[in-house]
């Protein structure tokens, strides 16, 4: 067995003791014995058993397929733009989101459960399809990154507008989703997730010799066949789908999808298939482990899982610059 | 020798401006042509329409026909030109640390479905296209830490693992000492494919190369073997300075050294004067 699958396969196991470990973290005390016992469904307390299958277990895998698609949507658009900055959150999913979830927020007062989440796909839906068409129209990558940045901005200060002069409740309400927190997912949030993810996958697993020609440059693709600029708009629209579907039940989680592949890149390696299989495992783990923070750390009360993920990816960062500068 | 492609009444007009004007000539299977001309020629530009680029041929600005394998080219897909055609182009670098066997890697991709994974086979092409170019040891190298000579190998053993037919080079020698050009040089030499390269130094063009073709301002000026191309009144004509022509005592290559006229030695060759 060689270094990488042994890797992959020491990545995996943490994942399943992650998420397994995870569980018995939580406000409701359920001792191990009882937890074991709801697991296998002879549970003798009811209220430990909605806790475990209605709470934590939906929770922690939601957490585990975020952690993937995010970290998974990070890496797909670094090696397509090859750049080891782009993330998801460049071309202004999470500000689209934002615009879509206020609009529901101020125009609808209920049904916000189904409401809120959906405002939000189609708002970074809506961010990515102008990026896109910016993009057509400059036909230029480094341009469209700057044109995220711009769409960012703009639909953000569309969205502050509309706050400012909204009803102080609902400005809360979108304030603290914007924050992220996966407190008030459902299992069918988790299957939702996981299918796009899976359809993401599936499609990078297909086109990962095209992705990798892509590294050494646009013309050296193109003379092996690819053509470019359809396989680079596939992969946003890829990029686009995943982001959108989890900021829509879990909110802005930043930093993840940049983190994340630039630690695969060192540990793994750099082209498609290994940059996503790591990616996929060690996103898992981290959101896994960000969220039992997130609901334990204060005695009474959560964190928002984007704060955490936001203070953790600048230090790390940092980190990451300083050790470069220590390189050089 | 079989012809391989044929490239007729070739023209690129972009604003007014024609980049390339009624190109015409066939490439012979097996054969080393060198695409010389100053700056500007068209020859980059050439290559290009060869290979429809992204399928620059179907452009307005574009008319001509390119065929290979009496077929025209525009009726191969992308994906049966790169199983034709393996391009090296002038400058390679990543900002990812790709390794070697990533790079080589990326030949496979012309001759793999969806999902396919690599085969014993594929790994024994790559080692062997690398033995090919002396680089067998470094199949986990970091291709960015290679030097330029290296890269260019490197490339080259790519183009073998795509298994393409013709094997075209964008100036192959550029940011290379004089040692590696001749290396790089004498390996394309030495596959027995058919290579259509630009080229700028034009002794190592006559050296290498059993055909050149020279282009000014988008026109084709002569094509023929080094010695009926490099004469000193075309090449003078199209670089506009003096030169004149050699054979080398010991390749027995034609060679053509330039010169400044006596009376233009301590003139400037800015038409204004830089002092101003």
């Amino acid at each position: 067995m060689n270094k990488v699958t042994t890797i992959f396969l020491v990545l995996a196991t943490l994942v399943i003791l992650s998420a397994m470990a995870a569980i018995t973290f939580g406000p409701a005390n359920i001792d191990s014995a009882e937890l074991i016992a709801c697991l296998v469904g002879n549970c003798q307390n009811p209220i430990a058993n909605i806790v475990i299958w209605q709470v934590r277990i939906p929770r922690v895998l939601v957490a585990l397929v975020a952690g993937m698609g995010l970290a998974i949507a990070g890496a797909i658009l670094q090696n397509t733009t090859r750049n080891p900055l782009a993330d998801p959150y460049l071309f202004g999913i999470v500000s689209g989101a934002g615009l879509g979830a206020t609009i529901a927020n101020i125009s609808l007062a209920d049904n916000l459960t189904v409401a809120l989440p959906l405002a939000a796909f189609l708002g970074a839906l809506f961010s990515v399809i102008i990026v896109v068409f910016i993009a057509k129209v400059l036909q230029r990558m480094e341009q469209l990154l700057l044109a995220g940045v711009a769409v960012s901005f703009m639909l953000g200060s569309v969205t502050q507008f509309i706050l400012y002069f909204g009803e102080p409740f609902a400005t809360n309400r979108v304030i603290f989703w914007l924050m992220g927190s996966l407190a008030r997912v459902e299992m069918a949030n988790f299957y939702v997730i996981a299918s796009v993810l899976i359809v993401a996958i599936v499609t990078v697993i297909a086109l990962h010799r095209q992705i990798d020609a892509l590294l050494l440059g646009d013309e050296s693709a193109a003379s092996l066949g690819v053509d470019v600029d359809k396989l680079r708009l596939l992969m946003l629209g890829v990029c686009a789908a995943l982001t959108a579907t989890i900021v829509a039940y879990c909110g802005g989680i930043g930093f993840v999808g940049l983190m994340i592949p630039h630690i695969v890149r060192q540990l793994i390696g750099v082209t498609t298939l290994k940059l996503i299989i790591g990616s996929a495992l060690i996103g898992a783990i981290f959101l896994i482990w960000v969220d039992v923070i997130a609901r334990s750390s204060l005695p009474h009360a959560e964190i928002p899982i984007g704060i955490i993920t936001s203070a953790l990816g600048s230090i790390f960062f940092l980190f990451i610059m300083y050790r470069s500068r220590a390189i050089n | 020798m079989s012809t391989l492609l044929n490239i007729s009444q070739l023209s690129w007009q972009v604003q007014n401006k024609a980049i390339l004007k009624n190109i015409n000539f066939n490439v012979r299977k097996g054969e080393v042509i060198g695409i010389i001309g100053p700056n500007g020629a068209g020859k980059t530009s050439l290559l290009r329409c060869i290979t429809n680029q992204n399928n620059i041929l179907a452009s307005a600005n574009v008319t001509g026909n390119v065929q290979l394998k009496n077929r025209a080219i525009t009726q191969y897909s992308a994906k049966e030109i790169a199983q034709h055609f393996a391009l090296v182009m002038q400058k390679n670098d990543s900002i990812f640390a790709l390794s070697v066997q990533d790079v080589m890697k990326m030949g496979l991709l012309p001759h793999k479905s969806l999902f396919s994974l690599d085969s014993d086979h594929d790994k024994a092409q790559i080692n062997l296209a690398l033995k090919k170019v002396g680089l067998d040891q470094a199949l986990q190298n970091s291709f960015n830490q290679l030097s330029g000579g290296e890269q260019q190998r490197v490339l080259i053993a790519r183009a073998l693992v795509q298994a393409s037919q013709v094997l075209i080079l964008d100036e192959p020698t550029n940011h290379l000492d004089v040692y590696y050009q001749h290396q790089v040089l004498q390996l394309v030499n030495k596959l027995n494919i058919t290579v259509i390269m630009t080229v700028h130094d034009l002794n190592l063009a006559s050296l290498y190369c059993q055909r050149l073709i020279l282009l000014n301002q988008g026109q084709l000026i002569c094509d023929g073997s080094p010695e009926e191309v490099l004469t000193p009144k075309q090449v003078s004509q199209v670089f506009g300075l003096p030169c004149q022509q050699s054979i080398d005592a010991m390749t027995g290559a034609t060679q053509v050294s330039f010169y400044l006229p006596e009376t233009s030695m301590h003139t400037s060759l800015f038409s204004e004067s830089l002092d101003e």
